[in-house]
């Protein structure tokens, strides 16, 4: 049964993830783009570097967002699915496929959002033309990005709720976001090694979107060389997390266990 | 089509079980189970949903362990709690749970009609006030062809012309109900129902509603009592014909208990 059509309705006119994960991102966007930029040099290669790092940080801390809302909608249905599950034709196969499909579109919407506030801000600043070289790479990406955080959140969410309550659920919300603003930050100023990048799924997200967008591999240091990293085992790096993870929210959403709201109360 | 034997519920943290050793059959029935906030009563509907697990004992719903039951779209309730399956509007989440149900939106989006709730259908369910809220529920327990219909409070924060046409649309129902309520005076409506009391956790009954007027309780343990509350002010009995107090002139069963205790 198809759910993703009100999964993405719920989604889309939910007022928090629009100001947060959208204006609050764009937000970031022109701090970026004017603000922070005053010593980029005016080489088109060190702006397409400079826009792109920006760019892909905040993707992936706009699909953080992302899992946090979702996060918090499995605290506010837990009752719900514990009920349909049981009470209705709905199965959680077929929630769990609804939701996939629905957080890959979300995923590819916050990313076009984000990709022409990117392209508008940093090619006003820089008074140039600044468009990705790989859209399609990118919205494949997105897409994937989408369910990567879905299934991360779900998994933390599920966890808290069957086994420590919806107190700690409200807080596992967060550790995606957490992850991604210091793992994405910090490969823009860190030299990862070469395993961490390709182990670490938000910075394989991070270097697929960077490399989409400028057309240029990202690179790490290898001593004193810098080391161009490859899209395939990027690749494969998100596509086995994401897998796990999705099979991990399956078998999670199979023991739901109904939490009251009241018990959401923190103080 | 629902079979509950000895059923306890204990909640973590706690000593005093919420439920103690709950017998129950409903077959081709509808049931009033009249009991004080507190007496258990939502527990006892939110086990049958397998929202609470038992700490002892079972309960089957068309013969099947409610522990394992899946897709069985027969059994309907009115806790709000279990609608919240997305934040939509009402009207979404009517289409929504038609097609869970495998009904049709036009039959539930007609009750609403016709209990003036159109302005409803717009809204999300936090957007209801309180009684919109528990009309909306009492409505997604009726639609959608249900077999077993489980309805906490369905009155509460209802208004008295609400009230009436709820009363007529669950007389008229062709389902098993189980009917929960805190307020006596509401069961001169359900005069062909099995009727059950509720008290600390313990269900007596079944009685019949239309033997409410015979109906006593009774200081201590009673020979030939149609029911026995072992409670924590003491021992009573329910008799027939004669006893210390009548049920029906209790404005609640805990009120009637006190006067006796």
């Amino acid at each position: 049964m198809n759910l993703a059509r009100w999964y993405m309705k719920a989604m889309l006119t939910n007022g928090s993830l629009w100001f947060w994960a959208v204006a609050f991102m764009a937000m970031w966007l022109g701090i970026g783009a004017f603000l922070e930029s005053l010593g980029v040099a005016s080489t088109r290669s060190a702006v397409v570097a400079y826009t792109t790092s920006w760019y892909a940080v905040i993707v992936l801390i706009a699909l953080s967002l992302l899992a946090a809302v979702i996060a918090g909608s499995y605290a506010y249905g837990s009752s719900a699915l514990a009920y349909a599950f049981r009470y209705s034709r709905l199965t959680p196969a077929g929630y769990l496929a609804s939701i996939v499909g629905g957080s890959a579109l979300l995923g590819l919407v916050l990313n076009v959002v984000l990709l022409g506030a990117t392209a508008g801000m940093f090619g006003l600043r820089f008074a140039t033309t600044i468009l990705p070289a790989d859209p399609a790479a990118l919205l494949g990406v997105s897409l994937l990005g989408g369910v990567f955080f879905m299934a991360l959140s779900s998994t933390l969410a599920l966890l808290a709720i069957n086994h420590l309550g919806l107190r700690s659920a409200d807080f596992v919300g967060y550790v995606p976001l957490v992850l991604s603003f210091v793992l994405g930050n910090a490969q823009v100023y860190v030299a990862f090694p070469r395993w961490f990048v390709y182990g670490s799924p938000f910075n394989d997200l991070t270097s697929l979107l960077y490399q989409g967008y400028s057309g240029n591999p990202p690179t790490v240091e290898l001593g004193t060389a810098a080391v161009s990293l490859g899209w395939v085992p990027l690749l494969l790096g998100i596509l086995v997390w994401t897998a796990a993870l999705v099979g991990c929210t399956l078998v999670l959403l199979r023991r739901i266990r109904a939490r009251q709201l009241e018990e959401r109360r923190q103080i | 089509m629902l079979d509950i034997r000895g059923l306890t519920v204990t909640f973590p943290g706690t000593t005093t079980p919420a439920l103690r050793g709950i017998d129950l059959r409903l077959e081709g029935a509808k049931m009033v189970v009249v009991g004080a906030n507190g007496s258990g009563k939502t527990t006892l509907i939110r086990s049958i949903l397998g929202l609470v697990a038992p700490s002892s004992g079972s309960i089957a719903v068309g013969g099947t362990d409610v522990r394992t039951i899946r897709g069985e779209p027969g059994l309907s309730t009115n806790l709000a709690e279990v609608y919240r399956l997305m934040s939509l509007p009402v009207r979404d989440l009517v289409r929504l749970f038609a097609r869970l149900k495998g009904g049709d939106p036009a039959e539930m989006e007609g009750h609403l009609r016709s209990f003036e709730l159109d302005p409803a259908l717009g809204k999300r369910l936090y957007e209801l006030s309180t009684g919109q809220q528990k009309l909306v529920g009492d409505l997604f327990a009726v639609s959608f062809g249900p077999r077993l219909v489980l309805l906490d409070e369905p009155f509460d924060n209802v208004d008295f012309g609400r009230r009436r046409r709820l009363v007529g649309l669950l007389r008229a129902l062709p389902a098993d109900v189980l009917l929960n309520t805190h307020e006596l005076e509401l069961l001169g409506s359900f005069a062909d129902w099995q009727l059950g009391l509720m008290f600390e956790g313990q269900l007596l009954g079944p009685f019949s509603v239309a033997e409410l007027d015979r109906l006593y309780l009774t200081r201590g343990e009673v020979r030939g009592a149609l029911a026995v509350l072992r409670s924590s002010v003491g021992t009573f009995s329910v008799t027939r014909d004669a006893g210390d107090r009548p049920v029906k002139s209790a404005t609640s069963l805990n009120a009637l208990v006190e006067s006796l205790a």
